[in-house]
């Protein structure tokens, strides 16, 4: 192989030329194979430094460049960039990091001056191999798919909106607004919260580039990055959301009555209905379910009652086929069943609520209109709030769900501004804080009203029971004595889990989840947080993890911001020029690499007997190169060559 | 003498089933040794050494030589051949990669011999005599072949043109090879003689394969019933299929066994033993350290299951001592 190779070793200021000989570096690689020109230079990444390889490659005809100095981490970039002015294709070159991997980590002199040796013969034996890669671009769609109207979906939505992209928005409730719209107050700064989330639904409802699409549902997902087309299905509502201007009058005359999921269970709706006063869009919806027309009954009554005509029982679902791309998966949360764990006495002793069941009943809008009374009907006059259930136990989820403190903490404040005179007892192993208003928050309700901290040994030291017409709390305090007292009221903080259809979304998108807890799985949690392993699938809320609403918000448009950085009207997409190639010559259809890819970007020919990698999909990680079986998958800039000639010129062999 | 092309056949160390395979073209032989001389052949015909060493060099048209080279004997023959020979055809899996007998590269020559002579409970040798060179039997001066440290491959000790694999080849091939050789349409040299695709390609089993393969278990056929149609893998039965050269009709999966590897690795891949267990690795479906070691254990021998034909062409070659050729 004749190329014309020229090596550059950098002396990084003392950084490398101190470190070993450098005199006998370059004579060492002076005789190398192949090597036409070798140079020492004080500072290659600074502009000297690059106008001399740029003048080298014309001056010498070098076909293949090999840069002796720091990480390619650092500067890889950069000498790709100098390759391509002076004509050279940037993927002829290759880094020998001699800094981090040599002259940093080696103290003895001629230690560092062989390994240096070694380590640019590897590359010089490598680079003679290298094939030079072509950085291909594509056509892409800038709408974008949000998933989850809560808050963290909302935030996408508005944010892409911002900038006019077309954002679809599906919700499978008839309403938007996800978990918040149920609350009354936000911690920390207990304002109302539908003062904070009305204008902000109201801004998604009437913004032209969003079109919310309720009661719908993604059934399977095509296609790749910048480029994905959608099947939603959206179900009939039975009502016309044009006409409906949410008056209630079907409502009364609506014979059915269910159990109303939206308030938690805690009281009871219509078979046509609107979730919460409240709800936006403020539409009725048919639960076809209940609705005796759907159980072969002639009942018209709320078409009878309603003034406007808007109730339209002839609706049908509709299958949209979404072209957008790139999806924000916003699918929230939901709450552990306490019921798992039966110490807590949940749906056996008669008032011990969930926080969610908690929320509504001290919520305006709620079954109580907001009064904070026991089943009974009584006011409570000791109220316990349990920490940490499910969360931060070795039998159920290891994590901390991060806001149950803080909510817990709203809660006694909404108890204690309600019902003077309430004790409240406070059951935690630990408390979770963090951040810059968590504490102040603390200090300002525990002085608030008389609220009584009981510690206890483990998250999960204490049994609820009922017994003579109380509720028992037994617990282990932290100094491992058996205790015990009795309360009116529990509630309890269970941990936060992925929703729970979470599992079926993650098969859709083909995304991974959490093993047990159902959140989908960033692709890197400290620098990637809201991308996933697909590329053009992003994640944000509590469908990534437990988190409140601030730091929803923050996710929501850091997805967003991702979306619009990179898929931008008009302009193409790059691609990853180092991807993997299939030879279809030698593939046998084994189909091995199908399962493996974690990019979807491989599919099978079951015809043609052999598979294909998608240019587009593919991110060159290697791993269906080393797993095909027969050679026929060729992972570029990685071959079997390259590698193995890396691995001769680092061992030395001729 | 006719002006027939001259076709000498030869074996190393081998089983004797490769020249089995020859014997396997039955009718075919005929119309084969009509169209050659047959010059060489010590386990069919008589003709002796010297009568080879009298030939010109080059005059065989071809030498088909199986078995692998472990003794001095057997690489004099394989370079006297080659000089002898214009094409040299290197024939079945010990002859192309160590083969079985390979496998004795996980031992070294002494452990090998010392068993052998007199550790193996039938051996009746009092006074612990190992294979001499020399020795001198009623006055005379007996010598004997040298064994070497190493198995290696045809390859390793002389220039092969081409390589008929298997364990051993099938008829089909070795015919197909000496029409090749007759009607000289020979493919680049250092061509392996059969398919250029893994056996799954034409795997009568091939569409019972799952699109996603997983496995959870390890499953030996002794320890299993198995669905006769459906593809071993699938059924947790390790079978190196996907990592064997095609072109053995598919012999042991139509004998309702799994993929053993003996016609080799395809062109493109270095190791088959490493290739083999990296794609096996690949899709196991278990992530608990429990589990993974009890998976990992049912692999009682994968030196024996990986590398059973390719030990000494493999990149590692056997068990490495100092000092090992």
């Amino acid at each position: 192989m004749a190329e014309r190779i020229g090596v550059y070793v950098c002396e990084c200021g003392p950084n490398i030329k101190d470190a070993m000989d450098l005199d006998e570096v370059v004579t060492f690689v002076q005789g190398l194979e192949n090597v036409v020109l070798t140079k020492a230079f004080g500072l290659l990444c600074a502009q000297e430094g690059q106008e001399l390889i740029g003048k080298d490659i014309k001056e010498h005809d070098l076909t293949r460049v090999v840069i002796a100095a720091c990480s390619p981490k650092e500067h890889e970039k950069t000498f790709r960039q100098c390759l391509e002015k002076a004509g050279l294709n940037p993927f002829l070159l290759q880094i020998a990091n001699i800094r981090e991997q040599c002259a940093w980590v080696v103290k003895d002199k001629s230690l560092a001056t062989d390994k240096a040796k070694a380590i640019i013969h590897a590359a010089v034996r490598r680079v003679a191999y290298h094939e030079p890669l072509e950085v291909k671009e594509i056509a892409c769609q800038p709408h974008a798919l949000v998933v989850g109207a809560g808050m963290a979906g909302i935030s996408a939505a508005l944010t892409l909106a911002q900038k006019n992209r077309k954002v679809y928005l599906v919700e499978k409730l008839p309403c938007i607004g996800g978990k918040v719209a149920c609350y009354e107050d936000v911690f920390p700064s207990l304002e109302c919260a539908s003062c904070i989330l009305d204008p902000i639904l109201d801004e998604v409802l009437h913004n032209e580039h969003i079109e919310i699409l309720t009661l719908t549902e993604v059934q399977e997902v095509l296609g790749f990055y910048g480029n994905f087309l959608v099947k939603v299905t959206k179900k009939a509502r039975f009502v016309d959301t044009e006409t409906c201007i949410g008056c209630g009058a079907c409502l009364e005359t609506c014979p059915v009555t269910v159990k109303n999921e939206y308030n938690e269970g805690l009281d009871e709706r219509k078979a046509i209905y609107i979730p919460y006063a409240g709800a936006l869009p403020n539409v009725a919806a048919i639960d076809k379910k209940h609705c005796l027309r759907w159980q072969g009954e002639a009942c018209s009554a709320c078409r009878e009652a309603c003034p406007f005509g808007s109730i339209t029982y002839e609706d049908t679902d509709q299958v949209r086929q979404l072209r957008v791309g790139a999806i924000v998966l916003a699918t929230g949360f939901d709450l552990f069943d306490p019921a798992r764990a039966p110490q807590y006495g949940y749906g056996k002793v008669e008032d011990v609520y969930t926080s969610l069941e908690f929320e509504r009943l001290v919520n305006s809008t709620g079954p109580t209109q907001g009064k904070i009374v026991l089943r009974n009907g009584q006011v409570p006059e000791k109220i316990a709030l349990v920490h940490c259930v499910g969360s931060r136990s070795g039998k159920f989820h290891e994590y901390c769900s991060t806001v149950c403190c803080m909510y817990l903490l709203k809660f006694a404040h909404q108890v204690t501004r309600q019902l003077s005179g309430v004790s409240i007892l406070g059951f935690y192993s630990d408390l979770c804080l963090p951040g810059k208003e968590a504490q102040g928050f603390f200090n300002k309700i525990s002085q608030e009203g008389n609220i009584q901290w009981l510690h206890m040994k483990e998250p999960d030291s204490i049994e609820i029971t009922q017994a003579d017409g109380k509720t028992l709390i037994r617990f282990t305090d932290v100094h491992g004595s058996p205790r015990e007292v009795t309360s009116d009221m529990v509630v309890l903080a269970p941990a936060m889990e992925g929703a729970r259809d979470a599992g079926a979304m993650a098969q859709i998108f083909d995304i991974s989840q959490g093993a047990g807890e159902g959140f989908f799985a960033e692709e890197n949690s400290q620098i990637a947080p809201v991308s996933t392993a697909i590329e053009g699938i992003f994640i944000a809320g509590c469908a990534q993890g437990p988190k409140d609403i601030q730091s929803s918000v923050a996710q929501g448009q850091a997805a967003a911001g991702r979306i619009l950085s990179r898929l931008v009207p008009g302009e193409k997409l790059a691609l990853e020029p180092v991807t993997a190639e299939v030879d279809e010559d030698l593939c046998c259809g084994c189909k091995l690499c199908v399962g493996l890819c974690s990019y979807k970007a491989i599919t099978c020919d079951n015809l043609k007997n052999n598979v294909a990698i998608n240019k587009v999909l593919c991110r060159g990680c290697g791993t269906c190169a080393a797993a095909c079986p027969s050679g026929a998958i060729k992972a570029h800039h990685f071959t079997d060559t390259e590698v193995s000639e890396e691995i001769r010129g680092l061992l030395r062999q001729g | 003498m006719t002006g027939k092309p001259k076709i000498a056949l030869y074996w190393c160390s081998s089983c004797g089933g490769c020249e089995e395979s020859v014997i396997d073209l039955a009718e075919d032989l005929l119309t084969v040794t009509a169209a050659v001389d047959i010059v060489f052949w010590p386990v069919a015909l008589d003709f002796k050494y010297k009568d080879v060493v009298a030939m010109n060099d080059g005059e065989i048209t071809a030498t088909l030589i199986n078995g692998a080279i472990r003794m001095g004997e057997q690489e004099h023959m394989a370079k006297m051949l080659r000089k002898k020979s214009r094409l040299v055809i290197a024939h079945g899996s010990c002859a192309h990669l160590g083969g079985v007998v390979g496998l004795a590269n996980f031992y070294r020559r002494e452990d090998l011999l010392s068993r052998l002579y007199q550790e193996v409970p039938t051996i009746n040798n009092p006074q612990g005599i190992l294979p001499q060179l020399e020795t001198i039997e009623s006055g005379r001066k007996v010598k004997l072949p040298d064994f070497h440290d190493t198995v290696k491959t045809l390859d390793q000790v002389v220039e092969v043109d081409y390589t008929i694999p298997g364990c051993p080849p099938t008829p089909e091939l070795i015919k197909e090879a000496m029409m090749m050789v007759l009607e000289d349409r020979l493919p680049p040299r250092g061509s392996v003689l059969a398919e250029k695709k893994a056996l799954c390609d034409t795997c009568p089993r091939r569409d019972s394969k799952p699109d996603k393969l997983r496995i959870t278990e390890f499953k030996r056929v002794y320890e299993t019933e198995w669905d006769p149609e459906k593809c071993f893998l699938a059924e947790g039965i390790i079978c190196l299929g996907p990592a064997t050269r095609g072109g053995c009709n598919a012999r042991c999966i139509n004998a309702n066994m799994p993929c053993r590897g003996c016609f080799g690795p395809t062109d493109d891949v270095r190791d088959q033993g490493a290739k083999s267990s990296s794609f096996l690795a690949s899709i196991i479906d278990v992530t608990d350290k429990e589990a993974l070691k009890k998976i990992v254990d049912a692999i009682p021998d994968p030196g024996g299951l990986f590398y059973r034909y390719g030990l000494a062409s493999s990149i590692l070659k056997g068990k490495m001592t100092r000092g090992r050729s």
